[in-house]
């Protein structure tokens, strides 16, 4: 499922992989996606180097992303970047806030992200459009930042 | 162990680090990230004007064998440099500082100290399914020797299947990768080792590296050719992979040919794997090295696991085989840290891998 345009306010449920608004890639299946946070694949179509960036670890966003994308919980996840790292390569960047994700996406070539819909603005655009399913759904979502509490 | 910092080698590991500490080559595009992120233990230090990311790991040990005098040592103090140039150029570097300290009964000794050169290499990825790497580097056979590293596996031991058939350590060139086969990654390394031309940081590897054992064969590789591949399943819950290589030893000098078969499943209340080997040599008259083992985690409550492994060995050095039974208990009470308790019995492994107690307590950073 792929779509460019995401109102503020879109179904909670839903996690938005986004690029710059420059990047030539259009789409991106699960199966990429995966390969791209696991840092197992690095060049775009175009060439240029993914730069797959994360929420911090404590981040539910974060949680629910590496479920749904990367089929793995933390403890695995935590293990796998640790023999990565033992072989120089790095996990990905980490930032802050979803906002953060969205202004490091917009300038950065390369840079891919993910955060809910009601984040995305007109300096990045949306590559895949991911529905949560299942108890990942149940959890209550994070703020928007129409709520003013981001 | 190799004695660095001699020879010609040591002015290219200066350029090396200098040209590591220069300013970035490339900017946009180059995938590194010029901007500061938060430190997280075990993840290194990210220096992004200079696209470097520094860190490593340390872990202070207790041997308590049996029949033995007790000792604590400063087991490794390992360094890692990692520097990005552009976006297919990358260097890495790992050095480390072995028995730093060692403390026996009531005397407390440097002389063991040593800093060897672990790894040095550069790498050009090719394509998302190729990089090439050229330099001194982890032989890849088997799962375990490629993660070796205290704070990454779960025992404190390490089972002979791993050290004692090859050498640990390659110089030369590899090519590795992942490519998707009928949906699932496949990870393969193939590499050519020319240590005899070469030879730089030889890192003289001990056959039968476990503390207290008597057997001081070490395993440096004259030539080798040889490649892994290993294949994941089930969202990487399960992979099963295998190995093979063709190399001349040393001293004593002889050209042996390898197999191995290696696996890992992680269940949700368990995570079994295991390695196993067979090295034959050219000579008929030598014996073959055959062993293998099988080792088991399960979670507790409270970040505790329970580890245990049981392998069965037959040395070319001594006459039947040995079998070694391992129990532990290792804690990871946040990302990084960790301390680590076993126990070790077995029979006729007295001279190649001593019962005992050993404690081990570290950091990656």
């Amino acid at each position: 499922m792929v779509s460019n345009a995401v109102a503020k306010g879109a179904n909670d449920r839903q996690i938005a992989i986004i690029v710059s608004r420059h990047t030539p890639v259009t789409t991106i299946d699960n199966n990429l996606l995966r390969s791209v946070f696991l840092k197992k694949i690095f060049l775009d179509p175009a060439n240029h180097v993914y730069v797959p960036v994360n929420l911090k670890p404590d981040s539910k966003l974060r949680r629910d992303f590496t479920l749904a994308v990367i089929h793995m919980d933390e403890p695995q996840l935590q293990s796998y970047w640790n023999r990565q790292y033992f072989q120089g390569i790095s996990p990905p960047f980490v930032l802050g806030s979803q906002t953060a994700v969205v202004d490091f996406v917009a300038k950065t070539p390369g840079a891919i992200g993910y955060v809910r819909p009601c984040y995305v603005n007109a300096k990045v655009k949306v590559i895949l459009l991911l529905t949560v399913i299942g108890a990942l759904a149940d959890a209550a979502p994070e703020h928007c930042p129409s709520d003013g509490r981001h | 162990m190799s004695k660095l910092a001699r020879g010609p080698w040591r002015r290219i590991l200066l350029i090396g680090c200098v040209l590591a500490w220069s300013g970035p080559l490339l900017a946009d595009g180059s995938g590194s990230v010029g901007q500061a992120q938060p430190y997280y233990l075990g993840q290194g230090l990210y220096f992004p004007q200079q696209a470097v990311r520094v860190g490593g790991y340390a872990d202070v040990q207790f041997h308590g064998l049996d029949n033995h005098r007790n000792a604590l040592a400063i087991e490794d103090l390992s360094l890692f440099l990692t520097k990005d140039f552009g976006a297919r150029w990358k260097m890495f570097s790992e050095v480390e500082l072995g028995d730093a300290v060692t403390v026996t009964d009531h005397h407390v000794t440097t002389r063991n100290a040593n800093v060897d050169l672990e790894r040095l290499y550069a790498e050009y990825r090719v394509s998302n399914g190729i990089t090439l790497r050229v330099g001194k580097f982890l032989t890849p056979v088997g799962q375990w020797n490629l993660i070796h590293a205290d704070p990454l596996v779960w025992s404190v031991s390490r089972p002979l299947t791993t050290t004692a058939a090859f050498a640990r350590h390659s110089t030369g060139a590899m090519l590795y990768g992942t490519v998707s086969l009928q949906n699932h990654d496949l990870d393969y390394w193939l590499f050519a080792d020319d240590s005899q031309a070469i030879g730089f940081a030889r890192s003289h590897d001990l056959a039968y590296g476990a503390y207290g054992a008597t057997n001081s064969l070490k395993n440096d590789f004259s030539h080798a050719v040889g490649g892994q591949f290993l294949y994941h399943m089930m969202d990487d819950r399960l992979s099963v992979g295998a190995s093979a290589a063709r190399y001349t030893l040393r001293d004593p000098l002889q050209q042996y040919r390898l197999i191995g078969i290696d696996f890992a499943w992680t269940g949700r209340h368990v995570e079994f794997s295991g390695e196993a080997l067979q090295r034959t040599a050219d000579n008929p008259t030598l014996p073959d090295e055959v062993g293998g083992f099988v080792q088991a985690v399960v979670p507790l409550p409270r970040k505790l696991y329970v580890v245990g492994r049981y392998e069965r060995y037959r040395s070319s050095t001594q006459q039947g085989a040995l079998s070694i039974r391992s129990i532990g208990l290792n804690y990871r009470p946040v990302r990084g840290l960790f301390l680590k308790l076993e126990r070790l019995d077995g029979s006729r492994n007295a001279a190649l891998d001593p019962s005992g107690w050993f404690v081990s307590a570290g950091v990656i950073f």
